[in-house]
């Protein structure tokens, strides 16, 4: 016995023989826990559940096939707020990601004050989405906002305009926009990492070939910055399928902007018709699987350098 | 020229990132009747600071300002508890993945970060009902544990790389000095990754201040609901005067933007380490 553990090659370690071996689980146990119960087993309930009458004014919890998912695809409100959803998913994957690769290369070179720039740029991403979605419906203000004063004195408009509630795409577009503004420093972060592993090599040996700028972004930048790109755009479309926050505060209950976050809170937590919240859910969190790995595929390439 | 384009660029960033936050001090800081004049004023003339003396200071249990202070104490201790929670059960567990050979590992440690790729969605109701089951709902365990399983996987994952990135040889001394893995975590590891747990820590704290939520959904009174909760409801209610609701974005903004703005290094390092593989 003795001899086989002197015959691991792993050093001392072994010797310690049981005890040793069962410590990677007892390291693990609280994670294992956590994990297990308040993760995994939420997740196996939601699916599970889904093809239940799960409502405590409807009892008692009962199988019911499919008729969730039925009810749920024909309501006219939540089948808008899936549009509504897609809306908001196209607005902030393209903005986040040509805001965070325009501010990555504003931030790429060396130059004075950088740092401190870096950290207000962070900012957003800092603070919590409620306070923000606060901060920026009093700008949007109809009768005070400062957006109504500036576009105005700018002669954009003639009067002030309600933005959030009344058009439905105006109310998309910046409810949208609040969540941008947060998370477009997570991308241009994630870009810039990117960025600055390109090494300065090639891009010396492409002026030396005498490419241009636009040509070194085209050929150098723009596909060796791919997998950083994939993630941001990934880490945008994740969080605009999942708005909520902002929704919440900004377009309160009207169905107008209503995300399919924000009518699952409906459906289970006003409606308490928790079968149905369930049958979102599962579309929902299927959606954002389906979606990411869609974009992973289609934007991501193993680079080499 | 091409000088101005980039000092053109680099000041437009600066404004996007700032002017909001600008705003909202600019209205805080002013007369409800100069925050409503149109067109608007871009300086708090005439300054006062009364909505903030109107916020902190005041005694009772009745208005704004107790809604304010009790909901900024239970987002602190909220935040606080999970972060120590979740930073402990994570240091362990990002230990053991980096160092220690055992069964299961890869599979352990892939399923962890798979949750990572769960959206709220997928735990929200459940979550609701289990913690109503055994009665934590409207409680600090109830909300600290919900949080801390949602934090795990990503301060796992810091963690892991930053220990992964430390030399074993540091750790080879204290093993022929006989240390058992555990010591040589806690004498070894776990003081040269200060930076690393400490944006790990900041992270998870900057996560927990800014639910909403599940404190929305778990939360039923002022007992336990955290500051977000508040000043949507009172967004909501359009009672509020807007210079009064800006000092208190102020405020709920306050913890995060200072830490946001003073570790700043930490946190870009964190995002960086966490998200390149």
């Amino acid at each position: 016995m003795q001899r086989d553990h002197d015959a691991s090659p792993r050093d001392g370690r072994a010797k310690r023989g049981r005890r040793g071996r069962w410590l990677p689980y007892i390291l693990l146990s609280p994670l294992i826990l956590f994990i297990g119960a308040l993760s995994l087993y939420p997740t196996i309930l939601t699916t599970v559940q889904s093809f239940y009458i799960v409502s405590p004014l409807n009892p008692p919890t009962r199988f019911a096939g499919l008729s969730n998912f039925r009810a749920v695809l024909s309501d006219p409100t939540i089948r808008q707020s899936w549009v509504n959803t897609a809306l908001y998913i196209v607005i902030g994957v393209v903005l986040t990601t040509l805001l965070g690769l325009g501010m990555a290369l504003v931030l790429q070179r060396r130059f004075r004050w950088r740092g401190a720039i870096l950290a207000l740029v962070v900012l957003p991403w800092a603070l919590p989405a409620v306070v923000e979605a606060v901060i920026w419906g009093w700008i949007y203000d109809p009768t005070f906002g400062v957006l109504n004063s500036v576009l105005k004195s700018l002669g954009v408009i003639t009067h002030y305009q309600v933005w959030v509630g009344i058009h439905r795409l105006l109310s998309i577009f910046f409810i949208e926009l609040v969540q941008v503004w947060q998370i477009a420093p997570l991308a241009a972060l994630l870009i810039l990492a990117a960025l600055q592993s390109i090494p300065d090599e090639l891009y010396e040996a492409a002026r030396v070939d005498g490419a241009g700028r636009w040509q070194q972004f085209r050929r150098i930048t723009l596909p060796l910055v791919r997998p950083g790109l994939a993630i941001a755009m990934v880490q945008s479309l994740i969080l605009s399928l999942n708005i909520f926050d902002q929704v919440y505060v900004l377009n309160g209950n009207a169905p107008n902007g209503a995300s399919i976050m924000m009518q699952t809170y409906n459906v289970s937590f006003v409606n308490l018709n928790f079968g149905q919240g369930y049958a979102l859910s599962l579309m929902a969190t299927l959606a954002t699987l389906v979606l990411s790995l869609l974009i992973l595929a289609a934007v991501y390439r193993r680079v080499e350098f | 020229m091409r000088g101005y384009g980039k000092a053109i660029a680099v000041v437009a960033v600066v404004v996007w990132s700032v002017f909001p936050v600008y705003w909202a001090l600019n209205t805080s800081f002013t007369t409800t009747s100069a925050a409503e004049s149109v067109p608007a004023h871009f300086v708090p003339l005439p300054f006062t600071a009364h909505n903030y003396s109107t916020l902190i200071g005041q005694t009772g249990t009745q208005g704004v300002s107790y809604q304010f202070t009790r909901s900024f104490l239970n987002a602190t201790i909220e935040s606080g508890l999970a972060t120590i929670l979740t930073v402990a059960t994570a240091l362990f567990a990002a230990y053991a993945f980096a160092r220690l050979e055992f069964r299961f590992k890869r599979l352990i440690l892939f399923g962890t970060l798979a949750t990572l790729m769960l959206p709220a969605y997928a735990t929200l109701i459940p979550l609701y009902r289990i913690m109503s089951s055994v009665g934590l709902v409207n409680t600090y365990p109830g909300i600290v544990l919900v949080y801390s399983s949602g934090f795990l996987p990503l301060a796992i994952w810091i963690l892991y790389n930053y220990f992964a990135s430390i030399p074993r040889e540091l750790e080879e001394a204290a093993f022929v000095d006989g240390a058992t893995p555990v010591v040589a975590l806690l004498r070894v590891i776990i003081p040269v990754s200060t930076p690393g747990i400490a944006a790990t820590a900041i992270i998870v704290f900057l996560m927990g201040w800014a639910q909403f939520i599940f404190p929305l959904v778990l939360s039923s009174d002022l007992s336990t609901q955290p500051l977000t909760v508040v000043v949507a409801a009172l967004y909501g209610q359009r009672i509020v005067p807007f210079t009064l609701l800006n000092a208190i974005g102020v405020l709920a903004a306050a913890l995060p933007g200072i830490i946001a703005l003073a570790l700043n290094r930490y946190i870009v390092q964190g995002v960086m380490a966490g998200s390149i593989k």
